[in-house]
């Protein structure tokens, strides 16, 4: 969630760090309401600027106060807390002064996400989707969410439950649990949760990236899929029957074409017969990811035989005439390449025809050694996320 | 005592088995049955009956009786006898006993039994009564999402399985029944968007044979109504009719990629009562061609060869007005459609053929009125 704003606010006057000690008593619990409004308002204000969370960052009782400010009980105002710590959060430099104020505090801010009657979960699920980003604070809520266990039910388990169930908290939709998740599977153990293949786990991520509502909850979604299609160990369990990820990667980037019926054929069910109406994801950033996370799936000999049979080259096709964005173009080109360069029998006629030059085709598998070292260096780090950083080299 | 004993000294043992029926007397001693009969009758077999109510003994408590109807049902069930299991778990949940387990368990095996037979709804139904009493009953919900499975609800199959593996997210079974079911609703929900495809297809391109054969001007037969309005919606309704109407060589009006329609054709020969059928005319090719090619060869029917193209001649029937028009051969199908006094039926233009000058023609003339086009 981006900076939290609010209106009208008044200005601190002279000296602001003895002003902003001044709140602290105000946000103490048990202080009227109206007046821990007002302080909490004066927070909130100084959450939106640079120099207000710097010198937030100097309070750590104010600090610790706001964090249980957001996580107490009506009447107390923990609405504007919660926004207030999404804007900390927001700030990478506020979350060592932040988890040092407060240790707790991804285990308070996970109890309130996974709380279904609790009213400010969004603003708690954006608050730990931002904090989740750095390392740090991502390691502190993985330790948070194994000690989230519930008998039976894993924290992670109950992530996945709040993401998938609609309705799970009434008020509020929780998109920011896609990107929590997303920052979370750059983490083996979250991964290999997600990834287990004795669970159900990864096919039931897969209906949301066409998750009409949100592009916070897709984009989360699809970048929490790549992360995983890094695990090229699960990419034969990840293309085959029991997950079958690849058309819920592709239907997303796929249009209204009307192919014919011999192409129809070859695309998988869901990719067969859609509507006129039919649009194509409409974040560049999210198709860019969606084509990131096939091209992955394509590392191996065997997933690039898959990803073929499965009609992957038509949708990229199209997707390559409609695309306008240059960079999303080009990944999509490069997908293609990968596709279509292995194949034998096309091409080769014509290839044999011109006359190839020895230095050139020295040249040729030059750029081909250079190319499949890039890919190879590629598949060992995690591509970065855009909601955070990047995730552990495996 | 020695009056008992001298008794069977002087009469003869009359509890015995009779030599020559004794097998079936024997089946009747409970110890020896080797099938337990479907009706226990007390005056056939009381001693049976007895047993029966030591078994189901009234005094015993409802939870004891519904455990004994329990067991008996998990018998008869491992005998695959469903219809004799469901009998047995119906009558262990009428004792309607306190413990919502057992009775979760009544209802859940008497789903299996249900489902072994067929019974998907029913099944479902119990599964259902088994989790009320018990949400978290994992062998109700394994058996509730394998009812959804074979009633194709999809769908609910894949949330029944979600739900069993929020109990224990590792069960096989689950996992296995819900990658079934998520593929088999895939499939159905591909299925559902090419049979909208096919009808959204069908639907314009019926509105466009129905624009061209307006732009001709050709009329559609009872299509004339009295007032405009109704007679465009009229016969749009009477166009759609006549395009499902199956004739009984599947041919209907089609339009070409030139955009030039073709029809299917009836020529009526009266004379003999025959007829033939021209599944696709071609509104700008003329009659004479089509004659050339049918005629070529005599008809089987033409005893007296007498059908040959060029003694031919073409009519249609105005039949509100009982008059001929006659249609010079060389004349294309469109020119005949495009007469203001021709009205096509069914979608399927008829002419009426025959050879010029015969007697049989003549005396057909002559009690109507013929025009010339």
């Amino acid at each position: 969630m981006g900076e939290v704003g609010v209106g009208g606010s008044g200005s601190l006057g002279p000296g602001p760090e003895v002003a902003a000690a001044k709140l602290l008593p105000f946000l103490a619990p048990g202080t009227r309401v109206d007046l821990q409004t007002a302080a909490v308002r004066h927070v909130l204000a100084l959450t939106g600027s640079g120099p207000g969370r710097e010198l937030l960052a100097g309070q750590a009782a104010l600090l610790r106060a706001l964090a249980e400010l957001a996580a107490a009980p009506a009447p107390a105002p923990a609405r504007d807390a919660a926004r207030a710590l999404v804007n900390l959060a927001a700030d990478p430099s506020l979350h060592e002064p932040l988890l040092a104020a407060d240790p707790g505090l991804p285990a308070r801010l996970l109890g309130r996400v996974l709380d279904p009657q609790w009213p400010w979960a969004e603003e708690a699920a954006a608050s730990l989707s931002n904090l989740s980003r750095e390392p740090a604070p991502c390691a502190a809520l993985m330790a948070a969410l194994a000690a989230a266990e519930e008998p039976g039910v894993s924290g992670l388990e109950r992530l996945v439950r709040a993401l998938c169930t609609p309705g799970y908290n009434p008020r509020a939709p929780l998109h920011y649990l896609g990107p929590l998740l997303s920052n979370l599977s750059q983490r083996p153990a979250a991964r290999a949760f997600l990834l287990d293949p004795d669970r159900c786990v990864v096919q039931r991520l897969l209906p949301l990236t066409q998750h009409p509502d949100s592009s916070v909850r897709r984009g989360g979604v699809v970048g929490t899929l790549r992360n995983c299609c890094f695990e090229h160990r699960h990419h034969q369990w990840l293309l085959g029957p029991e997950v079958d990820i690849l058309p819920f990667l592709l239907l997303p980037l796929a249009g209204p074409e009307d192919f014919s019926e011999e192409e129809m054929e070859r695309l998988p069910v869901d990719l067969q017969y859609l509507p006129p109406d039919k649009q194509r994801e409409p974040n560049a950033d999210i198709r860019k990811m969606l084509i990131e996370a096939i091209m992955l799936l394509t590392a191996t000999a065997p997933g690039r035989q898959q990803v073929r049979d499965k009609g992957a080259y038509l949708i990229l096709r199209e997707l390559h005439n409609w695309e306008p964005e240059p960079d999303v173009r080009a990944a999509c080109e490069k997908l293609i390449q990968v596709l279509i360069g292995d194949e034998p029998e096309r091409g080769m006629e014509n290839l044999l025809e011109v006359q190839v030059p020895e230095d050139v085709e020295q040249q040729l598998q030059q750029l081909d050694r250079q190319e499949q070292e890039q890919l190879e260096q590629e598949c060992q780090e995690l591509a970065p996320e855009p909601w955070g950083e990047r995730a552990a080299p495996t | 005592m020695d009056a008992f004993l001298e008794k069977f000294r002087s009469q003869p043992y009359r509890g015995g088995f009779q030599e020559n029926q004794w097998e079936e007397e024997f089946e009747k001693v409970p110890l020896f049955m080797k099938k337990a009969p479907s009706e226990i009758d007390p005056k056939e077999s009381p001693d049976l009956a007895c047993l029966q109510s030591i078994i189901f003994d009234e005094e015993r408590s409802p939870e004891e009786q519904a455990k004994t109807y329990k067991d008996e049902g998990n018998d008869y069930f491992k005998e695959k006898d469903y219809k004799k299991a469901v009998i047995s778990y119906t009558e262990g949940l009428k004792k309607k006993c306190a413990d919502p387990d057992l009775n979760a368990i009544l209802y859940t095996n008497r789903a299996a039994a249900q489902y072994y037979l067929g019974n998907f709804r029913s099944a479902l139904n119990d599964v259902t009564a088994a989790r009320k009493l018990k949400p978290c009953h994992l062998k109700a919900i394994v058996r509730g999402a394998l009812c959804h499975l074979e009633l194709k609800h999809f769908a609910e199959a894949v949330n029944w399985c979600d739900e069993g593996l929020q109990v224990d997210a590792k069960e096989k079974k689950l996992l296995e029944v819900r990658a079934k079911a998520d593929k088999l609703k895939r499939t159905e929900q591909r299925d559902l968007r090419k049979a909208k495809l096919k009808e959204k297809k069908e639907q314009s391109q019926n509105e466009a044979l129905l624009q061209a054969v307006k732009a001709r001007n050709i009329r559609l037969s009872e299509a004339a109504c009295e007032d405009e309005d109704s007679a465009s919606g009229g016969l749009a309704e009477l166009f759609l009719d006549g395009l499902s109407s199956e004739n009984p060589y599947g041919a209907r009006l089609s339009l070409d990629d030139q955009g030039r329609l073709s029809w299917p054709v009836l020529f009526l020969y009266p004379e003999h009562a025959q007829s033939d059928f021209i599944s696709a005319f071609h509104e700008d090719s003329r009659f004479i061609d089509h004659l050339m090619v049918m005629f070529g060869e005599t008809p089987s029917w033409d005893l007296e060869q007498k059908y040959c193209p060029n003694d031919l001649e073409v009519y249609f029937e105005d039949e509100d007005r009982a008059e001929l028009y006659r249609v010079p051969p060389r004349s294309t199908l469109l020119r005949a459609l495009q007469h203001p006094r021709y009205f096509v039926k069914s979608l399927t233009p008829a002419f009426l053929v025959c050879v010029r000058s015969s007697l049989f023609w003549k005396n057909y003339l002559q009690e109507r009125k013929v025009h010339q086009i």
